[in-house]
């Protein structure tokens, strides 16, 4: 008997279908009659309260900036987020259906979705965009993070173009800007000194806007800090009190605190 | 031969249909919806099962009638409202589509077909800060009529129920309460609904009936129903974060107001 919790069941019922499923041949990126909108830099670790998530504001098409004030970190429930590199579109996407998912699952089935249901549901919805991947226009990298209230500790989830997951123990990074800076977290978290979990919130994201900034100095297609919009990378945490974004105001401070201030460079 | 093609066959034929319906709701526990400070609250005495659920950011419904009957309404409507959501945004989900187009036509349809059983239910439904005012609610009856209300509503096992519940509620000013103001007035109408429903023969007599709802016991009402059932208490809060308004209310909260009486 169906149990009628499944969103994506309501929705092709309804006559949605994804992007990919009437594709017809794989063609070459180079063929496209367009260059295809990119995502960037996103990066998660753990720190001493809980999962830090941060993403670039940048997406390109080609060489092309096409907007500096995407936002890749893409509130999925009250303890999850979605980060995003690849096609933002085929993502945004794939973010708004599990962002109904789950609440349409608690609401019909009158529990919440497990952690590990979520993570399917998302791998599940990966697999469907293969075709898109593809054709090289709507390959979807993303992050997911969360707080694991059963086991008291942030988690964090980062997955290959075709929907296979992998649980990362400390860090991880995806997108354009992202071999830029993996060594770099590498190193600040083996010799630094204080690995990123042993960080207070401040360092936290002082930290994280150092790395997007690096990103940024070496990967034209991330974007940093955008003094003539005031535009600051996005930052948020999760905690055992839930999701919450980094305020511009605290994100100014810890900038000049750590990227441009006195304190900049210092590990 | 068509029942509609004999006119007096079919009219008695919809009275037994409706004689039957109300037989097997009347003692059921009613709900209470009543509108304060941070949003509306939406109360019941229930003994084991669910009987307020949440159908969408802003929007609550509670029901009473038969439980799986109230299950597929409550289910049509999260279906009917996570659609639309997805499909055009979260703003354009409004009570008024959900009561006007899905619920609404589906218990008309229900309680046509007397090939099949009705569904055995009456509904309210609660809408926060929604395109038609801050506390709206709908109530749907188990023949398809629907009607909106402001400020507080009612739904009992009869219609003389509802109209001593709502009466009780009337006059407060449901922008100010307190929530606990506001599930005292909420328990004082239920155990009135509750009195009513209860009762072997209620008053047709408008006079009548007001002097009965206005001599129920309230406490004792109360007293008797805590023995085997447990408040159930939803807020749709608007100071609540995010963009989910609906929460349970947590027992403790409401267990002092609950106490005034039973104590």
């Amino acid at each position: 008997m169906q149990s009628g919790g499944d969103f994506v069941d309501l929705l092709r019922q309804t006559g949605y279908r994804f992007p990919g499923e009437n594709l017809g041949d794989v063609q070459a990126e180079r063929d496209l009659p367009f260059e295809p909108t990119d995502a960037t830099t996103i990066l998660a670790f753990q720190y001493a309260d809980g999962v830090l998530v941060a993403g670039d504001r940048r997406a390109t098409a080609g060489n092309m900036v096409l907007y500096d004030r995407a936002d890749k970190v893409i509130d999925l429930d009250a303890y999850s987020v979605m980060a995003i590199s690849g096609s933002p579109s085929i993502a945004f996407e794939i973010a708004r259906i599990l962002e109904h998912a789950f609440q349409y699952y608690r609401r019909r089935l009158l529990q919440e979705m497990s952690l590990q249901a979520k993570l399917r549901r998302l791998s599940l919805l990966i697999k469907d965009n293969l075709p898109m991947a593809m054709q090289g226009i709507g390959a979807v990298i993303p992050i997911f993070a969360t707080y694991d209230q059963a086991d008291a500790r942030g988690k964090i989830y980062f997955y290959d173009a075709l929907g296979a997951q992998f649980e990362s123990a400390d860090f991880t990074t995806t997108g354009s800007g992202s071999p830029a800076i993996r060594g770099a977290m590498y190193y600040l978290n083996r010799w630094s000194g204080r690995r990123f979990v042993e960080m207070d919130r401040d360092a936290a994201i002082g930290h994280a806007l150092q790395l997007l900034d690096t990103a940024s100095e070496y990967d034209s297609a991330t974007g940093r800090y955008e003094r003539s919009a005031d535009i600051f990378p996005s930052v948020k945490t999760i905690t055992a009190s839930g999701l919450a974004e980094v305020e511009t105001e605290e994100l100014r401070q810890l900038y000049v605190q750590y990227v441009d201030g006195e304190e900049a460079g210092r590990a | 031969m068509m029942l509609s093609d004999e006119p007096y066959r079919w009219a008695e034929a919809v009275a037994n249909r409706r004689e039957y319906i109300e037989d097997q709701i009347r003692q059921g526990s009613p709900v209470v919806g009543v509108g304060y400070e941070d949003g509306i609250l939406l109360l019941t005495l229930s003994q084991s099962q669910q009987k307020v659920f949440e159908v969408y950011d802003c929007i609550g419904l509670a029901a009473i009638g038969h439980s799986t009957d109230i299950e597929k309404l409550r289910q049509a409507a999260i279906d009917m409202a996570h659609s639309i959501g997805f499909n055009y945004s979260e703003d354009d989900v409004t009570l008024r589509q959900i009561v006007y187009f899905g619920l609404g036509p589906a218990m008309k349809a229900g309680f046509d077909d007397v090939v099949r059983s009705p569904f055995l239910a009456r509904v309210l439904l609660a809408e926060l800060d929604g395109q038609e005012g801050a506390q709206i609610f709908y109530t749907v009856d188990y023949d398809g009529a629907f009607y909106r209300h402001e400020g507080c509503v009612a739904v009992g096992g009869v219609v003389e129920a509802d109209v001593m519940m709502v009466r009780e509620l009337s006059g407060l000013d449901t922008r100010a309460l307190s929530l606990s103001d506001a599930a005292d007035a909420a328990l004082r109408a239920w155990a009135i609904g509750r009195w009513i429903g209860k009762m072997d023969e209620v008053p047709t007599d408008a006079d009548e009936l007001e002097q009965v709802a206005g001599e129920v016991d309230v406490a004792d009402v109360l007293v008797t129903a805590s023995k085997d059932m447990e408040v159930e208490a939803v807020a749709l809060g608007r100071s609540q974060l995010g963009k989910n308004k609906y929460r349970n209310v947590d027992a403790e909260e409401i267990a002092p107001v609950l106490a005034q009486f039973t104590l």
